[in-house]
């Protein structure tokens, strides 16, 4: 064994070990602000009156209050459902877009392609460039979107507009950062070749690199429509239609069984974007991304 | 053979499935916008503006609207701003945002243990009557093995359909019902945390052990290693690739650790919610703001492992 390959594993087992040390640290803090504090019985006796309904979701509505005119529970849950689709292909519709300029802005791929004349120049405004770039995709992914959706509340009120940017906002910010090192770490050697042998950046850029990248960006933002479902069902907390807020009245109003057939349909939707979008990643790649 | 360009555009290599996912994806965007309540009158208006105006207003630091901004002629400095913020950090702040890191990295380390043991029953080269060999193996086919084949297939079904289902749930979900439940402590804020990331985690391993170069694996079994042994000889070998993903988990950790304290956990989320219950604007962005620069942190923290590992 060569010292370089001992070097290594020293290195996994440090970063290994100051994982593990932190985590008995975290432990250790919350421990003191007695923030571990086991729970009492009565209330996993309420967790566990909440998971004896797993395996008969309500069909029906089982209170006998239920609002005059209200729809079949089975529509409102398709309702619901169709809302949280709805939330989330619209944020998305516009979070793709905007990151792709973004995410174009912040590669440093495309200043760095070597080349013949005027290219110094390029070289030079580069920075000037994708540091701004970069700059607003981690102000806009460095806050949560339930963060950004309760300072749309408190400014303009969280209509469903709102509802759409506050999810978009940073998604956007996600999206550009991946997209920019997605481009940036692509492999550069056929668009070197072509710059060689004439071609301007522009060319060498949209051919040789772009290409080349663009598959993973695709698999990436298949990836982020299932978070943005996720995103969208947990904004219903907050007051849009989405699955959430239906899952905390029920709550609410221990309604377990109910409760059950909401969770379940956000589980089968996210379960059919899934397999969905793991269908179309092995068309281009065959492996999750995982970030 | 020569083509000409019109003859190759013709002839190139089409996929029904991702026409058709794209012609979907085209008709689900129009549908989703022409079926909601969309419409930018729902962010301005008479009444939005002035609110929004009040709210832009009502930003900055308490003192600094006190002494009327920071135009010319007002007695708010940079002092002002330090000591507003210095007296919020130690009426609460720092204890949230310590509070909000040490449940991050406790929920990341809980769903790094359940998820990387989780996926070895969960990827199907191990859990088969003979395991690492990759593809249907030979030793599998035995008729005698008929029912340990079904009692592994039932076990790695299982395993995998409970990871499904624990990261099918959105964390703040998780974190919702358990804290509802259990009280209001760190306690269930971590369960959930940790409970929605093992399940990614531990489909991510599962395919990392799918994915790995059969031969070594192959080898130990054919000596006669079991599978504990020798999944224990081929776990360094994936852990560069583990810690990655590790980490990328951690990165979301620390960003909903701010979130779940809305729900009453101490963290950053809880003052955010009582500033936002007392309507006051400034603490809410300064808690905010704290919030994203505990992102940032736990981001650069997490880039720098990364180059480690990568380089290891």
């Amino acid at each position: 064994m060569s010292s370089a390959t001992d070097s290594r594993a020293g290195t996994r087992r440090a970063v290994v070990g100051a994982i593990a040390a932190a985590g008995l640290a975290s432990a250790a803090l919350l421990s003191a602000q007695g923030q571990l504090a086991l729970p009492g019985l009565d209330s996993l006796e309420l967790l566990a009156r909440f998971f004896s309904h797993a395996l008969r979701p309500a069909l029906d509505y089982g209170s006998p209050f239920v609002p005059v005119g209200a729809p079949p529970l089975l529509l409102q849950v398709a309702t619901a459902t169709w809302r949280t689709v709805q939330l989330a292909v619209a944020a998305m519709s516009l979070a793709v877009p905007v990151a792709l300029l973004l995410g174009f802005a912040g590669a440093s791929a495309w200043w760095r392609l070597p080349g013949p004349g005027g290219r110094a120049v390029l070289r030079r405004l580069g920075p000037l460039v994708y540091a701004p770039a970069r700059v607003v995709m981690t102000l806009a992914r460095s806050v949560h979107e339930l963060l950004w959706a309760l300072l749309f509340l408190a400014a303009v009120g969280l209509s469903d507009t709102a509802a759409v940017l506050a999810i978009a906002i940073p998604y956007a910010g996600t999206l550009g950062k991946v997209f920019s090192e997605m481009i940036d770490e692509a492999p550069r050697d056929a668009a070197v070749q072509l710059t060689g042998s004439g071609a301007t950046a522009a060319q060498a850029f949209s051919v040789a690199l772009l290409p080349r990248a663009l598959p993973d960006m695709a698999a990436y933002s298949f990836y982020r429509f299932e978070c943005a479902l996720r995103s969208a069902a947990v904004l219903g907390f907050f007051g849009p239609e989405t699955l959430g807020k239906f899952i905390r009245l029920a709550w609410n109003e221990s309604l377990y069984a109910e409760l059950w057939t909401y969770l379940y349909a956000l589980f089968a939707l996210i379960a059919v974007s899934d397999m969905a979008s793991r269908a179309l990643r092995q068309r281009f790649l065959g492996e999750t991304p995982a970030r | 053979m020569k083509m000409s360009a019109e003859e190759l555009r013709r002839t190139r290599p089409r996929s029904r499935l991702l026409r058709t996912a794209a012609w979907a994806t085209a008709a689900l965007v129009v549908f989703s916008w022409m079926g909601g309540d969309f419409g930018l009158e729902q962010l301005s208006g008479e009444r939005r503006l002035a609110n929004l105006e009040r709210f832009t207003g009502e930003l900055r630091p308490w003192p600094v609207q006190q002494q009327g901004g920071f135009d010319a002629g007002s007695t708010a400095d940079w002092q002002t701003v330090y000591d507003w913020a210095a007296a919020l950090m130690a009426d609460g702040g720092s204890t949230a945002l310590a509070s909000t890191a040490a449940i991050a990295v406790l929920a990341s380390v809980l769903a790094a243990l359940v998820g990387y043991l989780a996926c070895w029953p969960a990827a199907r080269n191990v859990a088969r009557p003979a395991p690492f060999f990759g593809g249907p193996g030979v030793a599998d086919r035995r008729p005698g093995l008929r029912w340990a084949r079904w009692a592994w297939s039932v076990l790695n079904h299982s395993v995998r359909a409970l990871l499904l289902f624990a990261r099918a749930v959105p964390e703040y979900l998780w974190a919702f019902l358990l804290v509802e439940s259990l009280g209001y402590t760190a306690l269930p804020a971590v369960l959930a945390l940790a409970l929605h990331n093992a399940g990614i985690l531990g489909r991510l391993g599962a395919e990392t052990v799918e994915n790995m170069p059969p031969a070594p694996a192959r080898a130990l079994a054919a000596a006669g290693a079991s599978r504990s042994q020798t999944a224990a000889a081929v776990f360094p070998g994936l852990l560069p690739r583990l810690l990655l993903y590790f980490f990328y988990r951690w990165e979301t950790c620390v960003r909903e650790a701010t979130v779940l304290g809305m729900l009453g956990v101490l963290s950053l989320g809880s003052l955010i919610r009582d500033a936002r219950a007392g309507n006051l604007y400034d603490e809410l962005f300064f808690y905010v703001l704290l919030g994203a620069l505990l992102v940032l942190a736990g981001d650069l923290l997490s880039a720098l492992a990364r180059g480690l590992v990568r380089r290891a």
